[in-house]
């Protein structure tokens, strides 16, 4: 190859290389321009959200539960740090704050790669705001935000309903528009409704340079405010709730140890928990709802020291017992038994005369298939003599409910269907969650025979393996065996025993007012009519207030001292099995440990109020649960001077 | 070629000799690119010295200096003749390795993390830049010495001659440097009449060598970061967002470009090292496609006066140092542009002429100037 044949080559080659460079320029500048400029527009626009205040929540009447306070942060803003800036700011923030570097650095890390901000000082004084505001070159994305914080203005007043806020976990982030920096409501109203309650959050556009200064703002779009929730529940009412179960658990724990216990593995019997729950029967609102013990919903604002927060979750508190405790109804579930016996004439006797009485002696002999015998002992040894199904549910005569059971169970081939008395409890709600509107709420149990082969197959180790049994229908009529409900259900029901068979979805909310002043109603909802006779229901209310007023009543004591409109008041008592009491092999006795139940109507004739209250392992119904729900009628009926003291009853079923 | 105006009457060769002809189709788009570089070096970093409270026109001024002294170096060395020039390549070439060497010692100053200045006075030199001529310089008198017919002897000593100089850079660390030694004496010794096993064993040798220097950790981790994050398609460091907000800048420009001062990449300073190695962002974005073809026309255009005058050469050291001027012309432009264009990764080599850099753009002028002298002195026999 000459010189000059090799120089035409190098020509060529280095034209090649301009051709390259003109062909990429082409490529970038004319064939996608448009999504460059779209690039270098996005450069210099950043959206910064602000939040949105959450909305109040308040009570029937209007009182202020949830509130917000305006609180000034400092946060650092992910779309405004600059990368030559980041040292700096880090090293500022860092002898600002207090923090060590390598946490700012984390923080600032974090907020760049989220694009979002995140805060590094919760609340600053009035020097650290000037102090910020007049070195903004040394704090280059660093912000002061004037942020909407939540606010329990009543505390400790009802947690269970209102709930808690809190950041979003990883559920939550799956949805759409959620941010790992929002605030979302965690349990409660606070939860449930937590769309309405959150607002929108607005944005602020600013252009900004390079190294992330604000050149100017652009826009706003202001957030709009969550909507005011109004609840049902009465605080008032709630407040006297809170008292009266403060001051049942008290009582059921001095009863179980002289000066009071301490609930712990070593000393199971002692009443851990006290649960109530209040509604109105004529449209299922809620008007108090709590358990004791309770929590202060502002500790998820504010935080909470550690051993405090253990101290609180190994109680479990945070739990709303109400609608999440399950618990055998025990006795107040003869109610259920009580009405099918009457709209199905299902009596132990045919023939029951007052010549021919049916006689509760305390005991029932039994036979199983095979022939061996299985004696069924009352609650009270003695038994209650002469008794009817009226005399049977005033003073809760098992023997009498047993003979029931028995008759359906005798009675599957030919007369009845042998989940008679399932379908019943069925009927009033039980074995399926209310339907209020709080998250979390559970369902309880109803055992039938179909539920008990299921469990034998699925858990056999958990299961018996002989068959289903009358003996299984005898306990399922006393609210034992594997009977469970909520104490809202058990309230729910009673509520649509006494109303004359309606059966309403509870509410807890009544009606939002929306930021731009809409109102948006939460209407009661009858989910079933059961067909009650009127004679049921006006039988079944006038034994209700012989539990309470009559001579073998078994809340009768626990009424005593009540005062004026005691007649109006009707219920009935509960002693739920939790450990059978049994004599050790040293010797020991351990003493029977029960959970005390009582649900109350009032005024029985015309009901408006139904409350249900669970003293967990607080032991006879009769002696601690009627007493405590009494204070809270007595509020009901006559008023705060009308209030007693909490003291104990009878010891009674 | 009838680029110069046919004569009528015969002329002696002394009075060629006599009659300097200049090329003004060097010379125009020489000085064109030099003003465009001070409107673009202005407009880049005004608005960012003025986010630091600087003069707006502290980068221009200074620039402004260095292109007159970059002028009059130009014109200096277009007179300088072929056989001057010859007798002071070698002792040039050895001032610059020693000035090399200088630089890593502690009279070298260090900037961005590499050692590549040395302080004269108020002035802050770059050996390197003269280095690269000083390798031009040094390896046309070899190969004119060589003859067309080249042994391998020659290539052992082409090696050695470039290979000194190329790891004083390397030690700085300058990669990009580095490469431009390789590409333009690859270029020479092809022009020059290497033979292709030649040019294949040098290509092995670099291949080795390149390999070797990994093995044993010479090569900086940055620097492989740099290639491996480009063939990645970025991941976001540094190097990779430059590269990003560059493309951004150019490909927002468009087909006519934002106007002067309407580019916000630039204004707005979202381009990074934009007055020196990212100076044709500025192009792109304020002057769109028309402008960034128009800059690419320039350099095309002298690399093809350089080209011819190569070939109307007087003799073989002439024509190397226009081919070797020629090869660094293009190798800066193409590496920088394409760099600017997120076509290549980002090595540092800045834009001929446009780039603020005092040094660079005298060392240029040195080259173009040497370059041209070869044209005004061209042989009159092949131009007739």
């Amino acid at each position: 190859m000459t010189f000059g044949w090799r120089l035409g080559a190098l020509a060529i080659a280095f034209a090649a290389l301009f051709g390259v460079l003109t062909l990429r320029m082409w490529s970038i500048q004319i064939t996608s321009a448009s999504e460059y400029e779209e690039a270098a527009e996005s450069n210099l626009i950043k959206f910064v959200d602000t939040p949105a205040p959450r909305g109040q929540i308040r009570d029937i009447n209007g009182n202020l539960l949830a509130d917000n306070r305006n609180v000034r942060r400092a946060v650092i803003e992910g779309a405004l740090v600059t990368r030559d800036g980041e040292a700096q700011l880090v090293r500022n923030l860092s002898a600002f704050s207090g923090l060590p570097e390598a946490e700012v650095k984390a923080l600032v890390d974090e907020a760049r790669d989220r694009g979002d901000r995140i805060e590094v000082v919760g609340e600053l004084t009035d020097d650290q705001v000037v102090f910020l505001s007049e070195h903004p070159e040394d704090f280059v994305g660093v912000r002061i935000v004037d942020t909407p914080v939540r606010v329990y203005v009543e505390g400790e007043l009802a947690p269970d309903v209102i709930g808690y806020i809190g950041r979003p976990d990883a559920d939550d982030l799956e949805k759409p528009g959620i941010k790992p920096t929002d605030v979302l409501g965690k349990a409660g109203v606070e939860r449930q409704y937590d769309g309405v309650i959150r607002g929108e959050s607005g944005r602020i556009k600013y252009r900004i340079n390079a190294r992330g200064e604000i050149l100017e703002q652009l826009g706003e779009q202001l957030p709009s405010p969550g909507g005011t929730v109004f609840l049902t529940i009465d605080s008032d009412v709630q407040a006297i709730l809170n008292s009266s179960l403060a001051q049942g658990l008290q009582l059921a724990r001095e009863l179980h140890r002289e000066g009071g216990c301490v609930p712990s593995d070593d000393d199971p019997g002692c009443p851990v928990r006290a649960v109530g729950v209040v509604i109105d029967p004529n449209d299922g609102s809620l008007i108090g709802m709590s358990s004791v013990p309770g929590f202060d919903p502002n500790i998820f604002v504010e935080g909470v020291s550690d051993e405090e927060w253990q101290r609180l979750n190994q109680q479990a508190v945070f739990n709303n017992f109400a609608i999440q405790g399950v618990y055998a109804p025990a006795s107040t579930f003869k109610s259920v038994a009580y009405i099918a016996a009457l709209e199905e004439t299902i009596f132990p006797q045919e023939a029951r005369t007052d010549a021919d009485p049916y006689v509760c002696d305390g005991l029932l002999e039994f036979r199983f298939r095979d022939g061996s015998p299985q004696l069924y002992r009352d609650w009270l040894e003695s038994g209650h003599g002469e008794v009817d199904l009226h005399g049977g549910l005033q003073a809760s005569c098992d023997l009498y409910f047993w003979e029931i059971a028995l008759k359906v169970w005798n009675g599957r081939l030919t007369d009845y269907d042998e989940s008679l008395l399932q379908e019943w409890a069925r009927l009033f709600g039980f074995d399926k969650a209310t339907g209020i509107d709080l998250p979390f709420e559970r369902s309880g149990l109803i055992p039938d025979r179909d539920w008990f082969e299921t469990a034998q197959r699925e858990t056999p180790l958990l299961v018996r393996d002989t068959p289903w049994s009358g003996g299984d229908v005898m306990n399922i009529v006393i609210g034992q065996g594997s009977v469970l409900a909520t104490p809202l259900q058990l309230a729910n029901a009673y509520a649509s025993m006494v109303n004359g068979g309606t059966v309403w979805q509870p509410r807890v909310v009544d009606r939002v007012e929306t930021g731009d002043g809409a109102i948006l109603e939460n209407t009661p909802l009858a989910v079933s009519q059961v067909g009650l006779g009127d004679r049921t229901v006006a039988l079944l209310r006038r034994d209700l207030q012989q539990v309470v007023n009559g001579g073998n009543g078994t809340a009768r004591t626990a009424f005593a001292n009540f005062g004026e409109k005691v007649e109006q008041i009707g219920g009935k008592t509960g002693t739920g099995e939790v450990i059978k009491g049994f004599i050790g092999e040293d010797g020991t006795v351990i003493q029977d440990v029960d959970n005390a139940l009582f649900v109350g109507v009032a005024p029985i004739n015309n009901p408006q109020y139904v409350i249900a209250v669970v003293i967990e392992r607080g032991g006879s119904g009769g002696r601690v649960a009627a007493p405590t729900a009494a204070r809270v009628l007595q509020f009901l009926l006559n008023g705060i001077e009308g209030v007693t003291d909490v003291f104990a009853g009878e010891e009674a079923d | 070629m009838a680029l110069t105006t046919p004569r009528t009457e015969p002329v002696t060769i002394l009075q060629r000799e006599r009659s300097l002809r200049p090329d003004l189709f060097l010379i125009l788009p020489y000085l064109a690119l030099a003003a465009l570089g001070i409107v673009m070096v202005y407009t880049a970093s005004a608005p960012r010295n003025e986010l630091l409270d600087l003069d707006p026109a502290a980068t221009v001024r200074r620039h402004v200096i260095f292109v007159v002294i970059g002028f009059a170096v130009f014109i200096a060395s277009s007179l300088i003749g072929g056989r001057t020039l010859r007798s002071f390549s070698i002792p040039f070439y050895l001032a610059s390795v020693i000035a090399l060497g200088l630089v890593l010692t502690p009279l070298g100053r260090e900037l961005k993390g590499a050692q590549r200045w040395i302080q004269i006075g108020p002035l802050q030199l770059q050996p390197s830049e003269f280095a690269k001529i000083a390798v031009i310089l040094a390896l046309a008198v070899l190969l004119a010495n060589a003859g067309s017919n080249l042994q391998w002897h020659h290539i052992g000593r082409s090696v050695l001659l470039v290979g000194l100089p190329a790891i004083l850079i390397f030690r700085q660390p300058d990669l990009g440097t580095m490469l431009v030694f390789f590409f333009v004496s690859v270029v020479m010794l092809f022009v020059g009449g290497t033979t292709l096993r030649q040019l294949s064993f040098i290509a092995l040798a670099a291949v080795v060598i390149a390999v070797a220097l990994f093995q044993v950790g010479a090569i900086k981790e940055y620097q492989i970061e740099r290639v491996t994050s480009f063939l990645d398609g970025g991941g976001g460091d540094d190097a990779d967002y430059n590269q990003l907000q560059s493309e951004i800048a150019i490909g927002s420009g468009g087909f006519f470009g934002k106007g002067l001062f309407g580019g916000t990449q630039t204004n707005l300073s979202f381009v990074p090292e934009q007055s020196t190695d990212f100076i044709f962002t500025a192009v792109g974005e304020q002057l769109g496609f028309v402008g960034g073809s128009i800059v690419l026309g320039l350099y095309a255009m002298i690399v093809w006066r350089l080209l011819i005058a190569a070939g109307n050469g007087r003799e073989r050291f002439s024509q190397m140092v226009a081919i070797g001027v020629a090869a660094l012309l293009v190798f800066h432009v193409f590496v920088n542009v394409g760099m600017t264009l997120r076509l290549i990764p980002v090595t540092g080599l800045p834009l001929p002429f446009l780039s603020a850099g005092g040094t660079f753009f005298i060392a240029m002028s040195l080259g173009l100037g040497l370059a041209h002298s070869v044209w005004m002195r061209r042989s009159p026999v092949r131009d007739e």
